[in-house]
């Protein structure tokens, strides 16, 4: 499930690159061809437009796991400010290593919750510049169809920067790595948990 | 760990450089050469378009990353009785731009925006700092004519 | 579409014409390749990247069902915002798939509008033939698939009316158009008989100007730009999917908004 998310995110974040450049929105920027998916804007949108479902469906069979199954209120919460600055403390000072690696730091806690935010927001923004004036009262929400797509890009600068930072990490770390790979360590059982995942 | 670490910034970077490279082919359709710009511009279906609505727009280069070249500060007419557009030229996020005079027929009107389809950023540079001596400011409700182009890619 | 090779003039619409065919194939070619230049994606997600027309089918196959999802989101009942007339942008931003400087200005006087297929009145239309119907207008925002947008004021014969006058099958699935810059376009025909789907011939209380499809454009609401034809020569009602310009470049043929 991970791979698959994996490689849909990169799919939606490509391809969205190439439709930005028909239209920039940052001027004075753009993605180079290396960069985008799609050589231009039509196989761009195809691209996107057929990543968008599996996206949607990955991500919400990943949301009603994470609820039903109790994982997420597990994994991610409770977050304490202090936590968040002495984890940050010690990533900085390459103090990263984790004996058990299902168990999450304050900061993984709250960057997977950023980038899970993030998601939804991609998804709600995107259907408002998909279909403007059949939810008209979204974008108006939004503040305006020209906002929505800021949002937009906004939402995936976001992304992006949590995957930088995932990897990076990831790599320094290389017990996760196998983690990713082979599905992680496989935890005695705790109040109703499952078999842990890293990542 | 530190040759990951690099390897990690040093693509960062790399990201960074090849999305902000500007783009290779510069759109727009400049004058052939031999050809006059008012001539140029005639070629262009030229739009009436109201002198206060020029005001404030940014004024693009004519590539597929839109580069800001500056804004319309104000419409002149020179000496000659000729339409110039002064824009405050160049600078970064506003700083350090001076006003620049470019003939009308120089430029286009893209939507809400302008740009300059007959010099490139580097001959704008050798433009003199626009000076008021002589020119007489175009009121704002004059209608004047300016030519369009299609958006670039 | 990026081109190292600028010619000082413009090869005229009707040559691109001839040429469509070939042009296109070569496109598609490039298209494909260029599509698949993320080579670590593709590998990842185990394409076979010696069969790229495969992958281009499996797109457009979504793209299509995308269509009738599109067609089964669409509210003929929801209108698009309307703005106040002070904010239509003047002149308009000008698209078209080649260089404004090779617009072919259409004579008024002279201009017919054919009406064919599916409809009990094939007779031609004049420009004030059409002048003579009832008008309606609006302010609303054009939206280009490229992502910009921009309010704009239209005036013109709702399209649903003309139809009607013209005995028009409306169960018919398909109203396409043909145009004098060879831009054929087609929509559904919900969209058609949308409130806000007009037979344009006016902008911002004026007749349309050459660049913006002086005599007739249709503009819809509740449409990508893409989908508003300017310069119209011919409505056909039909059954059969009649395509579009963009569409047989990959582009997404429903594209409501």
């Amino acid at each position: 499930m991970h791979w698959v998310n994996a490689v849909v995110m990169l799919i939606m974040i490509t391809s969205g690159w190439g439709i930005y450049d028909d239209d920039v929105i940052i001027r004075g920027f753009h993605f180079s061809s290396f960069w985008r998916l799609g050589d231009w804007a039509a196989w761009s949108l195809n691209w996107h437009f057929a990543g968008m479902w599996f996206l949607a469906i990955n991500g919400l069979m990943y949301l009603l796991y994470g609820f039903a199954s109790g994982r997420f209120r597990e994994k991610l919460l409770p977050i304490r400010p202090t936590e968040v600055v002495q984890t940050v403390i010690d990533t900085l000072h390459f103090k990263i290593a984790h004996e058990d690696i299902t168990v999450y730091n304050a900061v993984q806690k709250l960057l997977y919750i950023i980038v899970i935010l993030a998601g939804i927001s991609q998804v709600i923004t995107g259907i408002a510049i998909w279909k403007p004036v059949q939810f008209s009262g979204l974008v108006s929400l939004l503040g305006g169809f020209q906002s929505a797509r800021l949002l937009h890009f906004a939402g995936m600068a976001v992304i992006v920067g949590f995957l930088i930072v995932h990897v990076a990490l990831a790599l320094l770390v290389p017990k996760t790595l196998w983690a990713i790979i082979a599905g992680g360590p496989h935890l005695r059982p705790r109040s109703g948990a499952k078999e842990g995942h890293a990542a | 760990m530190a040759p990951l670490h690099l390897l990690v910034v040093c693509g960062m970077l790399a990201v960074a450089g090849a999305a902000h490279a500007q783009s290779a082919t510069p759109g727009g359709m400049p004058p052939p050469p031999g050809m006059s710009l008012a001539e140029s511009a005639a070629m262009r279906f030229p739009q009436p378009v109201r002198v206060g609505d020029l005001l404030g727009r940014e004024v693009l280069r004519p590539v597929e990353s839109q580069d800001v070249l500056g804004r319309v500060r104000l419409v002149v007419r020179d000496k000659n009785g000729q339409i110039m557009v002064v824009i405050d030229f160049s600078g970064f996020l506003g700083f350090g731009t001076r006003p620049i005079a470019v003939p009308v027929d120089a430029t286009v009107l893209l939507g809400q925006d302008m740009e300059i389809v007959a010099f490139t950023p580097k001959q704008l540079q050798q433009f003199p700092t626009f000076s008021s001596s002589g020119t007489t400011d175009v009121p704002d409700d004059t209608i004047i004519k300016v030519g369009l182009a299609k958006p670039s890619h | 579409m990026k081109s190292p090779f600028r010619p000082d003039l413009a090869p005229g619409a009707t040559v691109l014409d001839d040429h469509k065919p070939l042009i296109r194939s070569l496109e598609r070619r490039g298209l494909i390749r260029g599509g698949l230049s993320l080579g670590a994606l593709v590998m990842l997600t185990g394409c076979d990247i010696t069969r790229p027309e495969a992958v281009e089918s499996a797109l457009l196959a979504i793209s299509r069902f995308n269509d009738r999802v599109q067609a089964l989101l669409f509210d003929p009942n929801k209108l698009a915002p309307t703005y106040p007339a002070s904010m239509i942008l003047r002149p308009p931003k000008f698209n078209a798939y080649y260089e404004v400087v090779d617009v072919k200005p259409v004579n008024g006087a002279t201009w017919r509008l054919e009406v064919s297929g599916l409809v009990a009145d094939k007779r031609a239309w004049t420009l004030p033939d059409l002048q003579a119907l009832p008008q309606t207008s609006m302010v609303i925002k054009h939206i280009c698939v490229e992502g910009w947008s921009y309010i704009g004021g239209w005036t013109g014969v709702p399209l649903r009316l003309f139809l009607e006058r013209v005995g028009a099958d409306l169960r018919a699935k398909y109203v396409a158009f043909k145009t004098a810059d060879n831009y054929p376009s087609s929509i559904d025909m919900a969209s058609a008989l949308h409130p806000q789907t007009l037979l344009a011939l006016q902008y911002g209380g004026e007749p349309l100007a050459n660049p913006f499809g002086y005599p007739m454009r249709l503009r819809t609401a509740v449409k990508l730009g893409y989908k508003n034809p300017k310069w119209v020569t011919a409505i056909e009602v039909t059954n059969k999917y009649p395509g579009g310009y963009w569409e047989s470049l990959g582009f997404p043929w429903f594209a409501g908004i």
